[in-house]
């Protein structure tokens, strides 16, 4: 498992559940039902503010478990067995995702 | 379809709960909820306030508790094996709720009280099996939710398997039928964490296998995802852990969601919940379902479920009525009548009958004569005890409490309202309040409770809300700062809310300095002071705990248990769960029982004036009082010189003289700065003038400056305006400014002929926009349709507007200016008894060591400690020889030496006297470091002179600090042992190695004020005094003589620091400081608060520079320009070709005890 924060784009369905995103140019598709849920943050340390009134997010921030596989396959690579299992999560005020995690990833193609 | 939360934590769960019932309540409402459950932790801290919240809403109130269960397993009754939710069924005319009330009650019967215990608050699970039927009908009255916290929920995360189904089997087996339900809670953490969907599906699955309900909550703790972070907070305060440590642990909820989520996100929430466990649409809607029949069947009446509003009184039986308790009130107010005005006849008798069956058919009207006949009952108990008592408050007003013996203030005498207190069209039980000795207080709450049966009783609670210092310390924790740095933050934090803490930081001078450095963390990287101000705000004012209130007693039926939970109090009686705001909603008969010090220091002076001058023509000739009208003394001094401090008549001129002088220090309500500097302007010369002193000297009055017009047609510097000739008689004793409520309501009733129960209504709406508009309306018309005309309506209304809502009520003025009279007139004819009885109570607002000084500037000589005259309290002495032969001085106390317990201070006492150290120590059992600490402040001085021998006390200290190094235990030290019978006198002491130079005065002074906290020897600045003449600082004495307007230097020791109200809003900080001449009183406006920024809350010895303002012919103060720390001689302003002052050691250096020295823990 690898540990990331890169920024990716992704579409949700009118739910807000993700259904396939664009990742360092390529495009990949949710394959299955997505897991949900939130973390903490330790705000104590990474906010320098938290007035009254800030809103939500301060404390935790959401977490989707999503499996990819890509959209289109690339000329010259074989199609891959299993699907990508990735941690995305979404700030909440502004509304951006990144990605957290990449599971059982073969060969990560960045670091 | 609208869902209802049945799990809501209001913030009166103490450090737990973030939201006020109030923002929740309404909440739901916007959201279409049709009821709204409170459920707190332990008890029903905020369900009154609920009540009410929903009531306004307009939803129906459900109402529980969260109550941790004991573990059944456990040995010890102290192991806590999880939380449930336990809500009260309605509609069943109160049979939940008096089970709810009986539950509580049970979980905090086995804890102390005390802070600190060990016990848990918390219920067996066969003391809920229990409560869940009702004993009458056998039916169920509490429904009981399993939820993430309970045992089963906790179990969940562990790696057996099943031990969730074995405690959940148990759960079924031990509770009746029909009361447990499954709680479902998603808080949406990560997949098996607790309260994760993957838990909420195993509590549905287990619900769902063995047939019991599933409801679905949210745990809520804040009414919107904003409270997450405050929420964080108040767990830390609760475990006293910072964030980073309960992180780790990880102890802190684990997401920030348990808001009270809207009925779509309940939905899709359970949703959720339904489709991880594999269910359908007919699952998701009978969860839905389910959970609103629950709510259905806990919706709250309040009246015939609570007893809403609806006053209960304590049974006549108990007060030993067997007839009507109206026609007993009237015959006791009868019989009244010749004790009270004996004699009374003609136009007066008539005007006191009418003025009696008006009161009286208003109280029959309200069925409130039984209320009135208990009030009479406590009030005959502790005169019967021989207490000193005394009603205050709008009680004094009428002629009913007066005749009864509740009060004893004539009403007519001073025009004082009925209405005021009591009307028609005021449904609510009046509040009745009794001063008492404060030394005496918990006594009379004893009686209270045995009189009238501990089923009938339970003392009232206060709620304990953060303010500025305590916030900013719990932030601090929090966020892991160091202590030290935030006690330093804490300690410049000064009467303001804490939620206005980033706006203060940029407008009081003594912030700027921590306002800079949080203006820093850009370039330093340090976010945290930041953070620091932003949790400050949020925690303001959510409540920490409950405590005792200092004065409320509820007194009811038989049945009062039934309608509230108690707890035990530090003081071993039980105590109610509800505050004062839930008495009158709750129809709550609540007694204030004030204890206040001057009643005891007046009590104590009493005793002491008739110790020292057992008969009648002692105390006369030592009072310099009248020979009265037979020649031997008045008739308030009994033979065996006792004086009855109540029949003292109100006009003796001696007492008014001292009043005048605005020596005042010591006298209640007249020993504030302010108010000395309003008693020299106002020069009282009788009753009433102390009234209107007492009823000036309020926010309201002093903000809308109505006292320097009173001042100026007082003293006939201007001509008495008065609106209109009809009004002259209301308020002409007050020069034709409107003070007393009574005037107001008087106004009202000339000008409208409303009459004055209406008056009272119409004053107060007097102040809330709403209805004063109302007000108006009615006013300029009915007052035009009398004939006044548009100028004089405008110009009337104008006043009533503007002093309406904060004019003060003449019977409470009434009621307090007795005692100021009477500790004025012991002041001033029997000062010695006064001040012994002041110290020994201190009952006044400042540190006990001004008193010191103020019997200095009396001549009153104070006696050193000696262990043979001192007694555990301060007692009046004759001095046999020396200068003072002859003089009355006052002997220090054995009492309140730093380190000396209360079982040494007895035994000391009973072994009095002693002849030698060795007696001492046999007899009393005095610890050694106590030995040491008598000899540093002299205690052994006279019996060391005696037995002869050259040391001094250095000598001696030294003797004994080697005694109590050498000593642990090994026999052959105690040399002296067995001297005893010999009658030598103190071989020990006669032995002392002389050496060491005597002790220095300053020295001496250190010792008292490190061990005593004042300064007897000599002044504390005494040893400043070189250095101040050379800086040419002027002393109080010398003040009124100077000029107005003169630019002076002065110095002392702060005694008082006040931040009163003042017109325009702006802050003004009074400081008074003691130089050992007298007390300076001296006033810091905006600018010199700038230039002294810190300095003005953070030092003790101060030096100010400033000009004089005389404010009445014996008053002067000083209005300050700038003020320095003269604990740092070299910041101080001299002249620069003056040598600085060598170091020289000062008694306060390295003394911590602020708060006694100063009056300020600053």
């Amino acid at each position: 498992m690898g540990m990331f924060s890169q920024s990716v784009d992704v579409v949700c369905s009118a739910e807000g559940q993700p259904q396939s995103l664009l990742w360092a140019g390529d495009s990949y598709t949710v394959c299955a039902e997505p897991v949900r849920w939130y973390e903490r943050r330790q705000w104590w340390a990474e906010e320098s503010r938290a007035p009254l009134g800030s809103g939500p997010g301060v404390v935790d921030h959401e977490i989707w478990r999503v499996q990819v596989l890509p959209s289109h396959t690339p000329r010259g690579v074989p199609e891959p067995d299993e699907p990508l299992t990735l941690d995305l999560t979404r700030h909440i005020r502004s509304g951006r995702w990144r990605l957290l995690r990449i599971h059982d990833a073969l060969r990560p193609r960045t670091a | 379809m609208s869902f209802t939360h049945l799990h809501v934590s209001t913030a009166f769960s103490a450090h737990y709960g973030v939201s006020w019932p109030e923002e929740l309540a309404q909440a739901a409402a916007s959201d279409g909820a049709t009821a709204l459950a409170c459920t707190d932790r332990d008890g029903l801290y905020g369900t009154i306030k609920h009540l009410k919240a929903c009531l306004a809403a307009g939803i129906d109130p459900i109402v529980g508790v969260d109550l941790a269960v004991l573990d059944d397993d456990g040995d010890h009754r102290t192991h806590v094996a999880g939380r449930v939710v336990v809500l009260a069924r309605g509609h069943n005319n109160g049979a939940g709720y008096r089970a709810l009330c009986r539950l509580i009650s049970d979980a905090h019967a086995r804890t102390t009280g005390k802070s600190g215990g060990t016990v848990p608050v918390a219920v067996t699970r066969a003391e809920l099996a229990s409560r869940t039927i009702d004993p009458q009908t056998l039916k169920p009255v509490l429904t009981v939710l399993i939820g993430p916290d309970s045992d089963v929920g906790r179990a969940m995360g562990g790696r057996r398997y099943l031990r969730p189904r074995t405690l959940f089997k148990q759960w079924l087996d031990d509770l009746p039928q029909g009361t447990v339900v499954a709680e479902i809670v998603s808080q949406l953490s990560a997949p098996g964490k607790p309260l994760s969907t993957a838990h909420a599906v195993r509590m549905l699955k287990l619900a769902e296998e063995h047939h019991v309900p599933a409801i679905l909550t949210n745990a809520v703790r804040y009414w919107a995802a904003d409270g997450a972070p405050t929420a964080d907070v108040l767990d830390s305060a609760r475990t006293l852990k910072s964030l980073p440590e309960l992180a780790d642990e990880p102890l802190l909820q684990p997401t920030g969601q348990g808001w009270l989520k809207s009925s779509s996100e309940m939905l899709r929430l359970g949703k959720e919940i339904i489709s991880a466990a594999g269910y359908g649409a007919a699952d998701l809607k009978q969860l839905m379902t389910q959970t609103e029949a629950l709510a259905d069947l806990c919706r709250i009446d309040p009246a015939t479920d609570m007893g809403w509003k609806q006053p209960v009184v304590p049974e006549a039986s108990v007060i030993g009525i067997s007839q009507d308790p109206h026609q007993e009130l009237i015959q006791r107010c009868q019989a009244g009548i010749s004790r009270r005005f004996p004699g009374v006849s003609g136009a007066a008798r008539e005007n006191m009958l009418s003025r009696l069956d008006h009161e009286l058919a208003i109280i029959s009207n309200l069925g409130f004569s039984s209320y009135f006949l208990t009030v009479a009952e406590v009030s005959r108990m502790i005169q019967e005890m021989g207490v000193r008592a005394a009603a205050r408050g709008s009680g004094a007003s009428s002629l009913v409490n007066y005749l009864i013996d509740v009060s004893q203030v004539n009403p007519l005498q001073h025009d004082l309202i009925f209405e005021r207190f009591l009307s028609r069209d005021r449904a609510t039980l009046p509040d009745i309040d009794i001063d008492v000795e404060s030394a005496e207080r918990h006594n009379v709450y004893r009686r209270i409770f045995k009189r009238f049966g501990a089923e009938r009783v339970t003392l009232m609670s206060m709620q304990n809300g953060y303010r500025a210092r305590g916030a900013v310390r719990d932030a601090g924790m929090a966020l892991g700062m160091d202590d030290g740095e935030v006690g330093e933050i804490a300690k410049q934090l000064w009467r303001f809310s804490a939620r206005k803490f980033r706006e203060a930081l940029q407008e009081k001078p003594e912030l700027r300095e921590f306002a800079g450095r949080v203006e820093q963390r850009d370039l330093d990287g340090n976010q945290q002071l930041d953070l620091l101000v932003d949790l400050t705000e949020r925690l303001d004012r959510l409540p920490r705990h409950i405590s005792m209130h200092p004065c409320g007693v509820i007194l009811g039926d038989a049945t009062l248990l039934d309608r509230s939970p108690v707890q035990p109090s530090g003081l071993g009686l039980p105590m109610s769960q509800f505050d004062k705001h839930d008495m009158d909603p709750m129809g709550m008969l609540k007694l204030d029982v004030l204890g206040v010090r001057m009643q005891s220091a007046m009590a104590f002076a009493v005793r002491e004036v008739i110790r020292i001058h057992p008969s009648k023509k002692d105390v006369v000739a030592a009072g310099k009082h009248s020979s009265g009208q037979d020649g031997n003394g008045p008739d308030y001094i009994a033979e065996n010189g006792h004086i009855d401090l109540n029949a003292v008549p109100l006009d003796d001129e001696t007492t008014f003289e001292l009043i005048r002088s605005t020596h005042t220090l010591g006298c209640f309500q007249i020993e504030s700065p302010g108010q000395r500097e309003l008693i020299g302007k106002m020069a009282p010369r009788e009753f009433n003038d102390l009234i209107i002193d007492i009823s000036l000297f309020r926010p309201g009055p002093m903000k809308s400056d109505m006292v320097r017009p009173f001042l100026e047609h007082r003293h006939g510097f201007a001509p008495e305006v008065y609106p209109h000739p009809d009004l002259k008689p209301v308020l002409a004793e007050t020069h034709g400014v409107t003070v007393f409520h009574e005037q107001i309501l008087r106004t009202f009733d000339v000008m409208t002929g409303c009459g004055l129960a209406r008056a009272d209504e119409f004053r107060r709406a007097l102040g809330n926009e709403a209805l004063e508009t109302e007000v108006e309306v009615f006013f300029r018309k009915a007052a035009r349709d009398k004939g006044y005309t548009p100028e004089v309506v405008d110009n009337v209304w104008g006043t009533l507007k503007a002093f309406g809502s904060f004019g003060f009520c003449k019977a409470h003025g009434a009621a307090f200016a007795v005692p100021t009279y009477q500790s004025a007139w012991l002041k001033a004819h029997h000062p010695e008894a006064f001040l012994a009885g002041l110290w020994e109570h201190d009952p006044g607002m400042y540190p006990k060591r001004l008193l010191v000084a103020e019997a200095r500037r009396l001549g009153i000589p104070i006696l050193p400690l000696d262990i043979n005259r001192s007694k555990a309290e301060y007692r009046v002495e004759r001095i046999e020889k020396g200068k003072d032969a002859g003089k009355l001085g006052i002997r220090l106390s054995l009492n309140g030496i730093y380190g000396l317990s209360a079982t040494e201070l007895k035994r000391i006492v009973a072994g009095q006297p002693y002849d030698s150290l060795a007696d001492l120590r046999a007899r009393s059992r005095a610890s050694k470091p106590s030995i040491k600490r008598l000899a540093q402040l002299g205690a052994f001085d006279s019996l060391h002179r005696e037995a002869g021998g050259t040391a001094n006390r250095a000598d001696l200290v030294h003797h004994l600090q080697k005694l109590q190094l050498s000593s642990s235990g090994r026999k052959g030290v105690e040399v002296l042992e067995g001297q005893l019978s010999l009658p030598l006198g103190d071989v020990e002491l006669r032995n002392v190695k002389p050496g060491l130079p005597a002790p220095t005065l300053v020295e001496n002074v250190r010792a008292e004020l490190d061990l005593m906290a004042v300064d007897v020897s000599s002044h504390l600045m005494d040893s400043h005094r070189p250095m101040l003449d050379r800086l040419g600082v002027i002393t109080a004495d010398k003040l009124l003589g100077l000029r107005n307007g003169t630019e002076v230097l002065v110095a002392g020791v702060r005694v008082a620091t006040q931040t009163p109200p003042m017109r325009g809003g702006r802050r003004v900080v009074f400081i008074s400081i003691d130089d050992g001449t007298g007390c300076i009183d001296s006033v810091f406006f905006h600018e010199a608060q700038e230039k002294a920024g810190m300095l003005l809350f953070g030092t003790r010895l101060l030096l100010i520079r400033g000009t004089t303002r005389r404010t009445g012919p014996r008053g002067i103060s000083l209005s300050a320009s700038m003020a320095w720390d003269l604990g740092r001689t070299e910041t101080l302003p001299f002249k620069d070709s003056s040598p600085q002052e060598p170091e020289a050691r000062h008694p306060l250096d390295g003394i911590s005890r602020s708060l006694s020295i100063t009056g300020f823990s600053g």
